[in-house]
């Protein structure tokens, strides 16, 4: 009876791990075997019976093992070529801006407060090629959960970012090291904006998905600028550092703006921030927003473009069983 | 292809008596698989079209037992399970070749 017992909770732990539809079925047949089994009175065949099922795997989707290994290549590929390819992305439209700075600076009486613009305007054009182009390397990527999906596209990016800091930090650079905070708390708020968008294109509903991933994204962003700012700008003004100039203070009431003044170099029509706060603001953060708008598009559809249902499974003409 | 241990004996021990319909725990005794290796490879073989499966049609209470699921090579699975079977042989050594039966004929070692 306990032989019969303990069979019957090695049967329901097996079965859990096959899919939903297949349970059913599967529960009657392994019942029906469990059953003669214990009529013969063959408690350790029954036993063992149980437990085999219940430690071997479960039976996975038809694949080639050397589609799988060629699929796992392509998604190492694009999770670890992307967050470099923003860092060059940032850099060459930075060079760009600088180009068209110097021949803008010679005609137009405006060419200094567009500089910022033509940079964040570059580097939105090129996140969203990158983007494209990883969406379309996608297709032929592994599938794998939100969460495993949301860690694999933000831990390059995690690793780029130090790698490029540590890089900036040996040439001397001491605020490199100030932005690892601001860093990390990015990553830590797009990483629940990712998993919610892939779950959501998990469930079919891409629209929201998209939405739900941009949206945290630009909130993980501001928030990242907010940081980087509150700790090094005090509100309250101080003395200032050179005489005729105004008090080193930003007043925090346009603190959710921030991140659109630093890409607009722009109070945006608004009354806060002041021309001297901006300049303040732009001048503790200004590469890290644009990094962010460079990795913010590829994240984002990288995840919804991986997690959304696949193409109905062919029945293949060969299995393929390890 | 590729075509595993627990894959050829599964469909060796099936060609035997291809009109014969056989259940989880008789391809158990014949091919000396595990349970928890015989029933994965049931289902691929069914999603690939190669088996098809039906249940028995008893009366439990006659019978005094559940009804079993029995498991038969369709036309496309046996003739592609020859095939493949075949493909396999050539593949073995000589000396490693056997007469077929049961025993998946060339099959390569774990």
């Amino acid at each position: 009876m306990l032989t019969r017992r303990l069979a019957g909770l090695l049967l329901r732990a097996a079965v859990r791990r096959w899919p939903a539809q297949l349970r059913a079925e599967l529960t009657r047949e392994w019942a029906a075997e469990l059953h003669v089994l214990a009529r013969q009175g063959r408690r350790w065949p029954m036993l063992r019976f149980a437990a085999s099922l219940a430690a071997g795997r479960a039976a996975a989707p038809l694949v080639d093992r050397t589609v799988l290994h060629r699929q796992l290549r392509r998604t190492a590929g694009v999770l670890l070529l992307a967050p470099p390819a923003c860092v060059v992305v940032v850099a060459l439209t930075g060079l760009a801006m600088g180009l068209g700075y110097g021949v803008l600076a010679t005609r137009v009486a405006w060419a200094t407060d567009a500089q910022l613009p033509i940079w964040t305007g570059l580097t939105a054009g090129l996140a969203v090629l990158l983007a494209l182009a990883v969406t379309r390397a996608a297709r032929h990527t592994v599938r794998v959960g939100a969460l495993p999906t949301t860690l694999g596209v933000l831990l390059p990016i995690g690793a780029t970012a130090i790698v490029v800091l540590a890089l900036f930090a040996t040439r001397g650079e001491g605020g490199a090291l100030d932005l690892v905070p601001e860093t990390l708390l990015w990553l830590a708020l797009l990483a629940p904006a990712l998993w919610a968008a892939g779950r959501l294109a998990r469930r079919g509903r891409t629209r929201l998905a998209w939405l739900v991933g941009l949206l945290g994204a630009l909130v993980a962003a501001d928030a990242a600028v907010v940081l980087a700012v509150v700790s090094a700008i005090p509100a309250v003004p101080v003395e200032p550092v050179v005489d005729g100039l105004p008090a080193d203070a930003v007043d925090r009431v346009s603190a959710p703006l921030w991140l659109l003044n630093c890409l607009a170099d722009s109070s945006l029509g608004l009354p806060r921030p002041t021309d001297w706060e901006l300049f303040l603001i732009t001048d503790r953060v200004l590469v890290e927003p644009l990094f962010y708008l460079a990795c913010t598009p590829y994240a984002v559809a990288y995840t919804v473009a991986v997690a959304r249902p696949g193409p109905a499974v062919v029945p293949a003409a060969v299995p393929s069983v390890a | 292809m590729r075509l595993t241990v627990p894959v050829a004996k599964v469909l060796s021990a099936l060609l035997a008596e291809p009109e014969t319909p056989r259940y989880g725990l008789d391809l158990m005794g014949v091919t000396g698989l595990p349970s928890g290796t015989l029933y994965p490879v049931l289902h691929r073989l069914r999603a690939a079209g190669w088996l098809a499966a039906d249940w028995e049609d008893v009366d439990p209470v006659t019978e005094g037992r559940p009804a079993r699921r029995y498991y038969q090579l369709t036309g496309e699975g046996a003739r592609a399970a020859r095939l493949a079977l075949a493909e396999l042989r050539a593949l073995a050594p000589a000396g490693r070749t056997s007469s077929g039966g049961a025993e998946p004929a060339g099959a390569p070692a774990c």
